[in-house]
């Protein structure tokens, strides 16, 4: 599969501060590629060596097949970028913003067109100051597809929203990643990256810890499932420990046990057969797999948001 | 052109930006409009009250006569006790007491004290009583009928009539292109790293250089017209004149200005936020607004801060300005004045560049 981005032994430090340490990855073709890690671990540092704003320590990076740093601009030609938590000018309308980001390229998309794609064509006359969190964050969308980019790069895009714009603005980065392009999004919200992505590196302190699809990461884990049971009555012995596949059991205060499972297919009906021989009734009943979340947990020993 | 694009939004986004406008264009033209209203340089009327004791011939002749001195107005006050009481309230100011039977003195040949009281506090005592003495002096000699041997003939040598509006007109065009353009591109700068658009305009192919340039020319557009507003509500509004080469003003403006934005680039640099800009330009504007001769002429100066002002970039500015406005001198009779803002404008050019960050 044709790859887009290839990162080589990339290092940057600023100072004694190392920020990104040896990573090295490489994003194909039209997917979703996330990088996933809690703040600090190096995510923004690595986007920006590959879009051309950072120089790096160490190692280098392409993009369609061209040196970020030897040739800036043509790289930069190709590429959309928005920067986490940037602005636009203050006294410019959306329309005039993105016309006079239009030119800074050799080919550029209307700014009505672009308008319309986010939802923002009403919105045109006004200033970016006048627009929800939302709207300026679909706006910051819009401005990176100015020159029809190949791949884009979004830097935290839903940070600072409410659930349910966070949503609507994960449904346009998936009809930009429809319409061909390539996208490189970071982020520290698992859910993000586990509905956008089709594969996710995990970062933590300057490294890449994991790299796969969401799916492969969750079913790495030793105990990807976990069941939770409703125990009516006070049953409770040492044999849901040795039920098959269990990894771990703990019991919530109201009864409920939590039994971790390698296999959820073998523990269920181990857990059933168990119920009806201790003439327990389980009130309820669920199964939930594991996430992302879970994955950086048993990376790292820590919660990805501390 | 692209160039002219960014020219052109830049000069928008001026526009549209009414606060830093108001700085810009009001507040040099609040300082046209107090000066040109009160005529500071046109000397006040004196009004002196007169009493006279005597009522004869002569005492009536100098209360006509001394009535006759333009910046006098006189008027006989009717009751001593009150008009003492009045120069006590600080309501009169002078009082001039003509002795009783002054004709009748005069006559015998006996010289007479003529009283007057003036309130110390005020600033022009000086020069009135100087006034009144010459006048004293003259009417001396006339009661003895002798000629002055010695005749001062003074005759003022200024070829114009230069009023102090006039002088101050180049100070204000001065001080409105230094603070906007200090205070303001600061202010710009320090909201477009903080906002990160320098960075997101990093990640264009758009050259660094281009958008600097744009900037910068938008900028300098907007002092020539502040120039042009500043120089018309003067001359149009206020009769302010200006003898010289409008084209070599609008020359001066620029290389004033020139460096001024990158003083400009440097506070806003510097700063750590926009407030922390404009309380810095302010800092590098204020000082100069008062000492590089905006209001009154920098020789007024104490010795060494004289010496130390005619470094400053705006007081070579307005130097040539002034004499290019007043004087209707040409350009280049300024070597050491264009000398000192060349000079200025490499340094700070230099020192903007060297400094200069995008996040």
């Amino acid at each position: 599969m044709e790859e887009v981005i290839v990162v080589e032994a990339l290092g940057k430090h600023f100072g004694a501060v190392t920020a990104v340490d040896g990573v090295s990855f490489s994003v194909r073709k039209g997917e979703v590629f996330g990088i996933l890690g809690p703040n600090g671990a190096g995510k923004t540092t690595i986007m920006e060596c590959i879009e051309g704003l950072l120089k790096p320590s160490a190692g280098r990076t392409l993009v369609l097949g061209m040196d970020t740093q030897r040739e800036p601009d043509r790289v930069k030609e190709r590429i959309g970028v928005q920067l986490q938590a940037s602005a636009y000018f203050d006294y410019l309308t959306l329309k005039e913003i993105l016309q006079l980001f239009g030119r800074f390229y050799g080919k550029y998309v209307s700014a009505d067109e672009l308008l319309t794609k986010v939802d923002l064509k009403e919105k045109a006359n006004t200033t970016v100051g006048k627009l929800s969190g939302g709207q300026k964050q679909r706006f910051t969308i819009a401005a990176t597809l100015v020159n029809a980019p190949e791949v884009v790069f979004l830097d935290e895009p839903t940070t600072g929203l409410d659930p349910q714009a966070r949503r609507h603005l994960w449904e346009f980065i998936q009809s930009i990643h429809q319409e061909g392009r390539t996208v490189v999004l970071t982020t520290h919200y698992m859910e993000e990256a586990q509905f956008l992505c089709n594969r996710v590196a995990i970062m933590d302190r300057g490294k890449v810890v994991a790299l796969d699809t969401p799916t492969n990461l969750i079913r790495a884990l030793p105990a990807p499932y976990e069941i939770k049971a409703l125990v009516d009555g006070k049953a409770h012995d040492g044999r849901l420990e040795a039920l098959d596949c269990v990894v771990g059991v703990r019991h919530q205060e109201d009864g409920t046990f939590l039994l971790r499972s390698s296999d959820a297919a073998r523990t269920l009906p181990a857990l059933l057969g168990w119920a009806s021989q201790a003439g327990v009734r389980l009130a309820h009943l669920e199964v939930v797999p594991a996430n992302l979340e879970d994955v950086f947990l048993s990376l790292t020993g820590r919660a990805l948001r501390e | 052109m692209l160039l002219g694009t960014l020219v052109l939004a830049n000069l928008k986004m001026i526009f549209r930006n009414r606060q830093a406008l108001f700085w810009a264009l009001f507040f040099p033209l609040i300082f046209v409009v107090v000066f040109g209203l009160f005529r500071l340089d046109e000397p006040p009327t004196t009004t002196i009250a007169i009493i006279d004791r005597s009522q004869d011939d002569l005492s009536r002749e100098l209360v006509r006569s001394l009535s006759q001195i333009e910046t006098f107005n006189v008027y006989e006050h009717p009751d001593e006790e009150k008009a003492r009481d009045e120069l006590r309230e600080g309501t009169l100011r002078y009082l001039l007491i003509l002795p009783e039977g002054l004709a009748r003195s005069v006559a015998a040949n006996s010289p007479v004290a003529v009283n007057f009281i003036y309130d110390e506090g005020t600033p022009t005592s000086a020069v009135v009583i100087g006034v009144v003495q010459r006048f004293l002096d003259k009417a001396n000699m006339e009661l003895v009928k002798v000629d002055p041997l010695l005749k001062l003939d003074a005759r003022g040598v200024s070829a114009r009539h230069l009023s102090y509006f006039d002088f101050l007109l180049p100070g204000f065009v001065g001080m409105g292109v230094m603070t906007y353009s200090v205070i303001g591109l600061a202010s710009v700068m320090a909201v477009y790293r903080e906002q990160k658009i320098l960075k997101r305009i990093l990640a264009t192919p758009l050259r660094v250089r281009t958008f600097f340039a744009a900037v910068i020319l938008a900028h300098l557009a907007l002092s020539l017209a502040q120039a042009a507003i500043i120089l018309a509500a003067g001359v149009f509004l206020f009769g302010g004149t200006i003898y010289g080469n409008y084209l070599y003003i609008a020359l001066l403006v620029l290389l004033g200005n020139i460096i001024f934005l990158n003083l400009g680039f440097i506070v806003g640099t510097i700063a750590k936020n926009v407030n922390a800009a404009s309380g810095l330009g302010n800092a590098v504007t204020v000082p100069m607004m008062f000492f590089s001769g905006v209001f009154f002429p920098t020789e007024n100066l104490p010795r060494f801060l004289a010496t130390v002002v005619t470094y400053l970039p705006l007081t070579p500015m307005l130097d040539a300005m002034r004499g290019v406005a007043l004087d209707a001198m040409p350009l280049w009779e300024f070597p050491m004045e264009l000398g000192l803002l060349g000079a200025w404008i490499v340094v700070t050019s230099v020192v903007a560049v060297r400094i200069f960050k995008f996040s």
